[in-house]
């Protein structure tokens, strides 16, 4: 039973991306760039399927 | 496990057979992923709210509305010269100076110290509260001089066929 560490190598990056979003978001939020807060934010909702996906994918094939 | 189960009895010489606690708290590679899974979840969910303000300030929903309201008229008022007026409630007072042609400014006139009436000082072009002798930058309400430490709330004024009108309170942030 041979795994892959890709999948959990892609999901630290997905988290990666989630703090660096939090942070601009909140940040850009209080220097009043709202429209740049609600990017940051979208983004961060989509990262939550993508992960989801990267997590089923990757179960599935190796375990 | 399951082809343990309806052999009766079990194969083992003791009767703690269905407790396995060795491997309890062991994260293994699928594990790790559910909790990554979930904390950008966690983080999804998070981000909702703010997204949710920041398309309030946006919208302009936070900003309260204030109905229009009359101050002067523009042959009234020299370049120069300031007029008191009340907004955006009756108490309110506020007062109105006319910088240029073109150029009105509006504050609350409540000094940001200890709420003395703030004055127009047009020889030498600042604003004024004679109580602790503070002092205002007419463009912008900011305190320069004297105690007061946060700016002069603003008011927008517009100008509309010769008459000055007060808009809206500029939302303020100390
Ligand atoms: S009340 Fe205006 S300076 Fe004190």
């Amino acid at each position: 039973m041979k795994r892959s560490y890709v999948p959990v190598a892609l999901l630290l990056v997905v988290l990666m991306l989630n703090i660096i979003c939090t942070q601009y978001m909140v940040h850009q939020y209080f220097y009043e760039n709202y429209t740049n807060t609600i990017i940051a934010a979208v983004i961060n909702v989509i990262l939550f399927p993508v992960a989801f996906v990267i997590y089923k994918k990757g179960v599935n094939v190796n375990d | 496990m399951t082809d343990k189960n309806n052999k009766i009895p079990f194969n083992e010489d003791n009767y703690t057979h269905n407790i396995n606690r060795n491997n309890e708290r062991k994260l293994d590679r699928r594990g790790f992923m559910k909790t990554l899974v979930g904390a950008a979840g966690v983080f999804a969910i998070s981000s909702l709210p703010w997204g949710a303000l920041a398309a309030k300030e946006l919208t302009g929903l936070g900003d309260k509305k204030y109905p229009k309201q009359k101050i002067t008229e523009e042959k009234s008022l020299a370049i120069g010269d300031a007029v008191d007026f009340a907004f955006p409630g009756e108490h309110d007072s506020a007062i109105l100076i006319r910088l240029s042609e073109k150029k009105y400014v509006a504050y609350q006139n409540a000094c940001t110290h200890l709420r003395c009436p703030v004055f127009w000082k047009k020889d030498e072009g600042e604003m004024l509260c004679p109580c602790h002798h503070g002092k205002f930058d007419v463009n912008t309400g900011e305190p320069i001089a004297g105690p007061p430490r946060r700016p002069l709330p603003e008011i927008y004024v517009k100008v509309e066929n010769g008459a000055v009108y007060a808009v809206g309170v500029k939302r303020y942030e100390a």
